[in-house]
C-alpha cells in the first residue's frame, strides 16, 4: 500500500530511533524530543476523523503507523495515543494534545456526584504512564460505557517496567471528573482491551518483520565452516518458518485493523492477538538461534525487538484469554456448522 | 517485494449471494453423504457430481465465455472452492483441470487445443492428471528423465512417471518431460497434452497408499507416439510454464481444509459440553483458520490482478500443511475416543481416515523442505 503518512513515519523513525535511543529509554530517559516531532508531524491524530483534526485516511492506513512503530522498536506510546485520541473523539471530546496512553478500566468504580463523576480504583501495568499526560480508559456507569480522560498528575503512580524496560506503571485513581473529561460512548466498543490488543498485534507484526530482516542479514554475513551460515538448510528452514509466522501475524493484525469499528472486530481482534502472540514465541526463539551468542548480548540490537514482542503478547489479553473467548464464541455459535461461523467471523458487515 | 505482506482481498470479496447458492446446492446434493466420505476431502471422485456442479456454472468459472467458461473472477471461484472443500464434496474429477490444467491450456495452448479441450473441462466432463514426479525425480524436478524424441509427424516418449494421482481414471495428462539436452538444468524441458483414452503404449498401474486407497499410479511410456499437436506451449519452455502454475496449485483452500471433516466432527462433540481448556484449543484452531483463509484469499486477489505470487503461495502451503496435519493430534488431545477405520461412530471413522491421510499433506504439491528453501531464497538469502 502506497501511503504518504507511512513514508513520513518511516523517515522520521529511521532518522531518530537508534539503538542508543532505545538503550537510553530502557534506562529511564524519556525521548521527549522525538515525542514532540511525532506530535508536530500530526501522527498522533491519524485515527481521528478529519473534522476533528485527522488526515482523513482509512482507519487501516492510520493503524499501519503502529506496525511501523513496532518495526523500529519505538520507545514511545504512539499506538496508545492514536487509540486514545480516537476514543475521545468518538465520545465528542476534543483531543487534548500531548502524549496519551490507554488502560483497561474494568476495575474502576464510577459514581455520579452532582455534575461530576467520581472515579476510584486501580489501573495496572499502564504503558508509559509516567511519561504520558493523560490515561484514557473506558468504564461503565449505570450500564453505559464511559470514556475517561485521567490527568496523570492527579494520580498516584507506582513505577514498573516490561521485559524491554519500558514503563508499565500501576496507578491508583481517586478523583472527580466533569463532563469535559468523562463522557458516555455513543455505542459500546467493547472496552479498551480489544483496542489495546489491536495495537499490540500490529506492533508485534512490525517488530517481527524487523527480526526476520536482521536474521536474514546475519545469516548472509556470518561465515562458519567456510560459508555464510544461510547456506545451511537448517538455517534456511528456521528463516522460512519465521517468515511464515510473521506473515500470519501481519495478515491477522491487518484483518483486525480492517474491521476496526465494525461488528466483526470482536472476533478478528481475538484471532489477531492470539495468532501474533503465538508467533512471537517461535519467531523470537528462532531469531536467537540464528544469531548465536552475539544476539544474546545487550550490545546487539536484537534483544530490543525480541523483548518487546514477548512483552506485548502478554498485554491486553494473553493468547489464553483471547483463544478462550474465541473458542467460546465458536462453540456457542447459533450457526449449525463451524464453517459458517468462520466465514461469518471475517465477513464484511458481519453480525455483532 | 515484501514477502510477509499479504494485502487484504478486495472489498466485496464475500460474494454472499453466490455463497448461499452453493450452500443450498450442497445441502441438497450431499444430504446423505456421510462424514467418512467427506473426510476424503478433495480426493473424493464423482464424475456425476462434477457434471452437476458444471451445470450450475461452477466449473471453469474464470475461463472466458468463448471457451465455455463464465468469465468470473478468481475470488468468486474461491468462494465456490472453499464451500466445496468445507462440505467435503467429491471434487477431484474436475479439480486439477479447473485449478491448473485449464488455465495452462488457455495461457499456452494453441487455438485448436483451447477449442477442443477447455469447453469440456468447463462442462465438468474431463478429469486431468499431472505427470511430473519420476522414480529418480521427486523434489528434484530438474532430474526428470522421461524424454520426448522428435520423429516423423510427432514425438516418441519413453520413461516412467509415479505418484500420478487418478491417472487410472483421467481422460488427459499434462506430461512434463525432456525434449532436448541442455547445459542449463532447467532448459530442454517441455509439456505435452496427452489424450489418455486414445493413446497407445501407455501402461498405468496402481500404487496403493498406506491407508489402502488407490489414488496414485505408475505410468510407463514405452515408445509412446504423440502427434506434433500434443505439444503444449513452446518446446523447451516447460520449466517456466510449470513454475507459472505453482501459485495456482499452492495457495488455494485445499492447502488448509483437507482435515476439515475431522474439525466438524470434533466440534460437534464439544458443542454439548466443553471445559475452558477445550474452548481455548478450539479458539486457537479458529484463529489459525481465519488467518490462513485470509492469506489464501489475499493470494487469490493477487492472482486476479495478474500478479505471480508464487512465494506467498509457498508460505500459504507450508503453514496450511502444518495446520491440517496438526488436527488429529489436537482432536486426540481434546476427546478420548480411539480411531476406528470404517467404524460405526463417525468421529472414530473420520479420525482414522484423517490420521492416515495427513502424512501426505506436506509431500504432495511440493514438500515442506522444497517450500522452505523457496521461501528462504525469496527472503534474500544469498
Amino acid at each position: 500500500m502506497e501511503s504518504m503518512i507511512h513514508d513520513m513515519a518511516e523517515r522520521l523513525f529511521r532518522n531518530h530511533v537508534s539503538h542508543r535511543l532505545r538503550e537510553d529509554a530502557a534506562a529511564g530517559q524519556c525521548p521527549d524530543a522525538l515525542g514532540t516531532l511525532i506530535e508536530e508531524a500530526g501522527l498522533n491524530m491519524a485515527l481521528v476523523p478529519e473534522e476533528a483534526g485527522g488526515f482523513g485516511v482509512p482507519a487501516a492506513e492510520a493503524l499501519g503507523l503502529v506496525r511501523i512503530s513496532g518495526a523500529h522498536g519505538l520507545p514511545l506510546p504512539l499506538g496508545e495515543t492514536l487509540i486514545a485520541n480516537a476514543v475521545l473523539a468518538s465520545a465528542g471530546l476534543a483531543p487534548p494534545g500531548g502524549m496519551l496512553t490507554i488502560a483497561e478500566g474494568a476495575a474502576l468504580r464510577l459514581e455520579r456526584r452532582g455534575a461530576a463523576i467520581h472515579i476510584r480504583g486501580p489501573l495496572t501495568l499502564v504503558p508509559f504512564a509516567r511519561w504520558a499526560d493523560r490515561i484514557v480508559t473506558i468504564a461503565a456507569l449505570d450500564g453505559t460505557d464511559h470514556v475517561l480522560s485521567l490527568p496523570v498528575k492527579d494520580l498516584a503512580l507506582a513505577p514498573g517496567q516490561d521485559l524491554a524496560g519500558m514503563p508499565r506503571d500501576d496507578a491508583e485513581v481517586d478523583l472527580a471528573l466533569t463532563e469535559a473529561d468523562a463522557r458516555p460512548l455513543p455505542r459500546s466498543i467493547g472496552g479498551m482491551r480489544g483496542l489495546g490488543a489491536l495495537v499490540r498485534s500490529l506492533a508485534m507484526a512490525g517488530a517481527m518483520e524487523t527480526i526476520v530482516k536482521m536474521s536474514v542479514e546475519y545469516a548472509n554475513d556470518r561465515v562458519q565452516f567456510g560459508r555464510p551460515i544461510g547456506r545451511f538448510q537448517a538455517i534456511q528452514h528456521y528463516l522460512a518458518t519465521m517468515a511464515g509466522e510473521t506473515a500470519a501475524s501481519r495478515t491477522a493484525a491487518e484483518m483486525a485493523a480492517d474491521s476496526y469499528d465494525t461488528p466483526a472486530f470482536a472476533l478478528t481482534v481475538a484471532a489477531a492477538k492470539s495468532r501474533s502472540g503465538e508467533a512471537a514465541e517461535t519467531v523470537g526463539a528462532l531469531a536467537h538461534q540464528v544469531h548465536g551468542a552475539i544476539g544474546y548480548t545487550r550490545e546487539h540490537a536484537l534483544h530490543h525487538f525480541t523483548k518487546r514482542i514477548w512483552s506485548w503478547r502478554d498485554e491486553f489479553g494473553t493468547e489464553l484469554d483471547w483463544t478462550t473467548e474465541l473458542g467460546r464464541a465458536a462453540l456457542s455459535s447459533p450457526r449449525d456448522r463451524f464453517w459458517h461461523f468462520i466465514t461469518d467471523s471475517t465477513a464484511q458487515g458481519a453480525p455483532a | 517485494m515484501n514477502l510477509t505482506a499479504f494485502p487484504p482481498p478486495p472489498p466485496g470479496a464475500d460474494y454472499d449471494e453466490l455463497r448461499q447458492e452453493v450452500r443450498a446446492f450442497l445441502a441438497e446434493e450431499l444430504a446423505d453423504f456421510p462424514p467418512e466420505k467427506r473426510a476424503e476431502s478433495w480426493n473424493g471422485f464423482s464424475r456425476d457430481f462434477s457434471r452437476k456442479l458444471a451445470q450450475r456454472g461452477w466449473v471453469g468459472m474464470t475461463f472466458p465465455r468463448e471457451y465455455g467458461g463464465h468469465a468470473r473472477s478468481a475470488l468468486e471461484r474461491y468462494v465456490v472452492s472453499e464451500e466445496l472443500l468445507a462440505a467435503g464434496a467429491p471434487v477431484i474429477s474436475h479439480w486439477i483441470a479447473d485449478r491448473q490444467s485449464g488455465p495452462l491450456i488457455l495461457a499456452k495452448g494453441t487455438e485448436d487445443q483451447k477449442r477442443q479441450i477447455v469447453p469440456r473441462i468447463a462442462a465438468g466432463e474431463l478429469c486431468f492428471c499431472i505427470g511430473m514426479s519420476e522414480p529418480d525425480s521427486g523434489s528434484d524436478l530438474a532430474a526428470t528423465r522421461t524424454i520426448a524424441t522428435r520423429v516423423e509427424g510427432g514425438f516418441r516418449i519413453n520413461g516412467t512417471k509415479v505418484w500420478t494421482t487418478y491417472a487410472h481414471v483421467a481422460d488427459y495428462m499434462i506430461l512434463f518431460c525432456r525434449t532436448g539436452k541442455s547445459d542449463d538444468r532447467h532448459g530442454g524441458m517441455s509439456q505435452f497434452l496427452i489424450d489418455l483414452k486414445a493413446t497407445r503404449n501407455i501402461r498405468i498401474s496402481p500404487i496403493i497408499d498406506m491407508g489402502g486407497e488407490h489414488h496414485f499410479n505408475q505410468v510407463i511410456f514405452d515408445d509412446t507416439f504423440l502427434p506434433s499437436d500434443a505439444l503444449l506451449g513452446e518446446q523447451g519452455e516447460g520449466w517456466s510454464q510449470v513454475m507459472s502454475e505453482l501459485a495456482f496449485e499452492r495457495s488455494g483452500p485445499e492447502r488448509f481444509l483437507s482435515s476439515f471433516a475431522l474439525i466438524e466432527e470434533l466440534i460437534r462433540l464439544l458443542r454439548k459440553e466443553a471445559t475452558e481448556a477445550q474452548q481455548a484449543e478450539i479458539g486457537r484452531l479458529s484463529a489459525h483458520l481465519m488467518v490462513l483463509r485470509q492469506m489464501s484469499r489475499s493470494v487469490a486477489g493477487m492472482l486476479n490482478e495478474g500478479k505471480n505470487p508464487a512465494l506467498q503461495a509457498a508460505i500459504v502451503k507450508d503453514l496450511g500443511a502444518l495446520y491440517e496435519q496438526d488436527i488429529p493430534r489436537l482432536a486426540r488431545s481434546l476427546v478420548s475416543r480411539p480411531a476406528v477405520p470404517g467404524g460405526r461412530d463417525s468421529y472414530a471413522a473420520v479420525l482414522a481416515y484423517t490420521e492416515l491421510a495427513v502424512p501426505s499433506f506436506s509431500l504432495r504439491g511440493g514438500t515442506r523442505e522444497i517450500l522452505r528453501g523457496i521461501i528462504a531464497r525469496g527472503l534474500g538469502l544469498r
